[in-house]
Formats: C-alpha cells, structure tokens, sequence
C-alpha cells in the first residue's frame, strides 16, 4: 500500500508542501483565501448549515459536531460575542495543531474569518499554549499580514463587517485547553474551569457568548465550505466523517503529524504511515488519543479503525488524535506512573475529588520507590479512580481516572509486579 | 517552588523599583487595546514584564498592579498557578526538559536528573553563573523529536544526557 500521508489532497496539509506558505503572498497563489471571499456572498446561516452538514467534529478532543455547537451560538448579528480558537494543544501526545500553523498559519485565520462572518463574532482570540513561543509569533506575522490586505479589521472587503484577530499566549497550564478554563485564563485569572451549564456559547468570556473551537476544527471550514459538505464525507464514516491529524510518537521508525481519513486502520499507520516499529520490536500496547484515553493492548490495536465510534467501542477514545506506540520493551508501570503525576501535577485545585485523587493515585507510586507499595495498590487505584470520575466541575478527574481503569483492564498482573518488585519484607 | 528569600543570586531585588522601559510601555500600551477590559491583558504584561527582567519579583508584582489597578494577591495567585511564570530569580538562559510519557521512553527523566548533577543545582536554582535554570516540565507538544528540551523560546532536539550538554554548553 502506497503512503498517502500528508496528501495534497487531503483538507488540512494540503499546502504543507509549498516552500513559504506561511507568507500570504505564497498562500494566496496556491489559492488561499478564495474561499473566504467567495464565503462574504453567503448567507451566514449558508454556511452554518454546510459545516453541520459536514459532520465535522470538534477536533480538540471531545469529538462534538461543531455545526451542532454552532448553531446554540446567538442569532443576533449585533449582538457582543467573541470567537475562541483554542490552539493550546497540551493532551501529553499531542502536537497536531503546532504542526499545521508553523507551516501554514494562513489556513487557520482564513477558518476563522469565515467562522465569524457565520457567527457574526466582532473579536477572535487564539489561545496558544506558552510554550509554542515561535508559533505564536508565526500566527502573529500572519496576522499582520492580514490586517494590510484587508481580510482583517473594520469593514472587511467592503462588506459591513468587522472582525479583530488576535493571539494570546498562556503560560504553561494544561488545564487552559478545557474551554471554561480557557476562558478564565483569557480574563487574566487562574486557568480555573467554570461549571457547564452555562456553556460558553451562552456565557463565555467576560459573561458574553463564546465560540471555543479547536485548531483543527478551523482550518477545516475553508476547505469544506470550497469543495462541500458532500466532497468532505467522502472520507471516513457516517458518524466520522472528514479527515484527521494524527500525532505519533514513542516506538515507531517515523514519528510525526500526518493527516488520513478518519476510520484509517491503527495498524496502517503504525505499519505504512509511521514505517512501521523502532528496532523491529514487538507491539505491545498503543494509547490512542492522547494520555487520557485508556490503552489498548496489541491485539485490539492492530484491529481498531481510528474514527470516533469504532475506537470507543473498543473502550477508549479518539480524543486529540494523539498515537503514543508501546513496544514490548516497556513496562507499563513507568508508563502509568509518568501518566499519573502529570495529571496530579496539572489539577488546577478546585474540587476535591480531583485535587486529593490524584495525589491519592500517584501516591501508590511514591511509596513504590521508598518500597511500600503492595499487590493490593492495584486495587486501590482502581477504587480511587472510580471515586473520581463524574464529580467535578471539569472532566480533568476523569481523564486521570480513565487511562488508570484502562491500564488495569489490560495489564493488571504487570502492574501489580510493578508495584510489589520492591517491596520490603 | 522555592521561596524568593532562599535565592539570592539575582537582580533586581525586592528594592529596586521597577518600570517597564519606554518601548515596553509602548507594547503596553498596544496590549490594552486588544481587550475589552484591562484585566484581561495581565497574561500578556506578565509575559512582558518577565522578558524584560527575567523573572517576577515583588517590585515587579508592585509596578503592574499599580499600572493596571490589579490586586498584588489577584497577580500573585496567577504567577503561581502557571508554570512559566516565575516568583523566584531564574538564570539567564531556562531550559526546561520534557518528563512526560513521549520523553520518558527515551530518558527524558535520566536527562533531567543528569543536567541537575552536571550543573549542580536543583528545580529552577540558577547555576552558580547564573548562566542556565532547568526546570522539569510535562508534555511540551513537541512529541516527535523525543526526548525534547526547550532553550528559551525554542524547541531542542536531543538524544541523550551528553548531547542534551553539549548543547548547553554553547549557552551564552
């Protein structure tokens, strides 16, 4: 099978290829920004309609149709509203949306300028991670360059529309990529997540409706609103339909970002895509969606189609789309014990389950090392994590407690040598 | 994180005043005007102030908080929250070192550990030259050229713990 990875065909990396895309002049040959004039003769509602009948799906993680989330946004034109794109890509994995505005930040203003012409948002923000210092000042070029042609600022090509873009670098918080935390953060506070209902959409930043889509999500709107909603469902399923970025890393010859259909096969991309295991080693085990999701074993791993359903009927989730390849050397003990301390490090504090579980379930760790952990640790983890899931305010608990659950499912003995290989007697 | 008190390597003090210069007050000034309110500007004049000082000591936390009529608890309690925003004086040049899973499989931890002992410092203790601070840090989004560093404002990759001071070496 022929490597189609990074396909000019493709919605997303399509330009990837073009030496200097990141400047407008390049993009604009190749076609950029097209899209969007031809967009400022439609009816906003035109739009919405397209990009729910795309079945695009939010590509940060949670997998909602952004057409669906688009359309509990105000109808009033005139109404004060903000359009978020949350570029702070943390889920440990994850480097997607880096990848896509380093070389070709264009694609993602051009998203969001259409998706504001749709929701009729006076002002965009992208939230970028602090530590993506030189992508933030690549988006803040573009930008600029934007600005002098026209496509940004008051009264955009003559259309009666304004629209002011900017970027706004966090600090180095995970929590800030959850959109209620987002949006704490943009009002210079603590990244702290805010209870749903209200949702942002309603009453977001500074109490106004908020739009918060992903990266990804919006530097697909150009290409679906250039070739259709009928072309973008050519690729994947019914429920995941389009394309997607993957990040791959861990014990693969070529890691990196690649864009496939979705329902690619796991197997594809390990084998073709990502040419094939480091070494030559075994498989033993893949996460599938960034830290979050629980880990599948070799076997489900070779036989699960990368789309939204499919992976979740085998148990974990699609999430960011981040791939990280286990082989037979590791030990999933160190795996779930890197996984734990970061969740226990990055639980911003608020609720309790959260802040005491998992220090609770990075503890059994630390007693390891001073060798006073036991084979019954597995339990407790188990029990921990279960306690955890469902009673906060942000699904931070649940992401922790998740790949834990999943961890022992799969690999429970090994865990449980883990634990116990130094125990004092 | 330690207490500024512990750490005493670096200027400014506490008692030095601090003023944004002329051309930051400009960029202050510009950062206003791309929000709807002022507080919403304070990651940014964070960011801001850092650079030109280094890190964010009292007299900083003093001189925003007067400038934006921000509490110093509100500025404190947000400087504490985010890792790249630093209450205790840092060396020239921050190199942080990715720990999380991607990084670990190939010895991002052992790399952490080895430039603490090569430098002989500790978690954001500048070196006795006040030339480098490390700092241990989770996911960096940069999974693919694991094990990763970030060298000031930029992306590093390593192979392992002499590569990783080779190229610290090089460090002004």
């Amino acid at each position: 099978m022929k490597n189609t990875a990074n396909n000019k065909d493709y919605a997303l990396l399509s330009y990837h290829h073009i030496p200097g895309v990141h400047n407008i002049d390049i993009f604009e040959r190749a076609g950029g920004y097209e899209t969007m004039k031809e967009c400022f003769n439609k009816e906003p509602e035109a739009i919405k309609e397209e990009v729910k009948l795309s079945g695009l799906r939010g590509r940060g993680g949670a997998g909602f149709a952004t057409g669906v989330k688009w359309g509990f946004f105000t109808k009033d034109r005139n109404a004060k509203k903000y359009l978020l794109c949350n570029a702070d890509e943390s889920e440990p994995g994850t480097f997607k949306d880096r990848y896509l505005v380093e070389k070709n930040p264009h694609i993602l203003i051009e998203g969001m300028i259409i998706s504001a012409w749709a929701l009729a948002t006076q002002k965009g923000y992208i939230y970028i991670r602090g530590e993506f210092y030189q992508q933030a000042m690549i988006l803040e070029r573009a930008i600029k360059e934007a600005y002098a042609k026209g496509y940004l600022g008051k009264n955009i090509l003559g259309k009666g529309f304004d629209f002011d873009l900017y970027v706004h670098r966090g600090a180095g918080a995970y929590i800030c990529g959850e959109e209620t935390g987002m949006i704490s953060s943009l009002e210079g506070k603590k990244g702290q997540p805010k209870l749903k209902p209200p949702f942002p959409a309603i009453k977001g930043y500074r109490g106004l409706p908020t739009m918060v889509n992903n990266v990804e999500s919006l530097a697909a709107i150009p290409w679906i609103m250039r070739h259709g909603a009928a072309a973008y469902k050519q690729w994947g399923t019914e429920k995941s339909p389009g394309t997607k970025l993957f990040s791959i890393s861990g014990d693969v010859n070529k890691p990196g970002v690649i864009e496939v259909p979705l329902s690619t096969s796991l197997k594809d991309i390990i084998e073709i895509h990502c040419g094939g295991m480091r070494n030559g080693n075994k498989l033993k085990a893949v996460i599938p969606g960034g830290s979050s999701a629980p880990i599948f074993n070799a076997e489900d791993s070779y036989i699960v189609k990368m789309d939204y359903e499919d992976v979740a009927a085998k148990g974990s989730m699609l999430g960011s789309g981040a791939i990280i390849v286990l082989d037979e050397t590791r030990n999933m003990g160190d795996v779930l014990k890197w996984t734990l301390e970061f969740y226990h490090h990055e639980s911003c504090g608020q609720c309790t389950p959260c802040r005491e579980g998992t220090g609770w379930l990075e503890s059994v760790f630390k007693r390891r090392e001073k060798g006073q952990a036991h084979k019954s640790d597995i339990d407790l983890l188990d029990k921990t994590a279960s306690s955890m899931r469902g009673q906060t305010i942000c699904a931070l608990a649940d992401a922790a407690a998740m790949p834990t659950q999943g961890m022992i499912k799969v690999f429970r003995e090994e865990l449980e040598t883990y634990v116990s290989a130094s125990t004092k007697k | 994180m330690k207490s500024p008190e512990k750490s005493t390597e670096k200027t400014p003090t506490t008692n030095e005043p601090f003023a944004f210069s002329a051309a930051n007050l400009e960029t202050y000034k510009e950062l206003l005007t791309r929000y709807d309110d002022v507080e919403s500007a304070l990651l940014p004049v964070l960011h801001l102030a850092q650079e030109q000082t280094g890190w964010l000591a009292e007299n900083v936390i003093t001189y925003i908080s007067n400038l934006m009529s921000i509490p110093e608890i509100k500025i404190k309690e947000v400087i504490s929250f985010y890792d790249m925003f630093y209450d205790v004086p840092v060396g020239r040049n921050i190199v942080q070192v990715c720990t999380n899973i991607s990084c670990s499989m190939f010895g991002g931890r052992e790399i952490y550990q080895g430039l603490l002992k090569h430098f002989d410092t500790g978690y954001l203790t500048p070196t006795r030259d006040g030339r480098i601070s490390l700092q241990k840090m989770e996911c960096l989004g940069a999974c693919e050229l694991a094990p990763c560093m970030r060298v000031n404002d930029d992306f590093v990759a390593i192979t392992d713990l002499t590569s990783a001071i080779h190229k610290l070496e090089e460090l002004p």
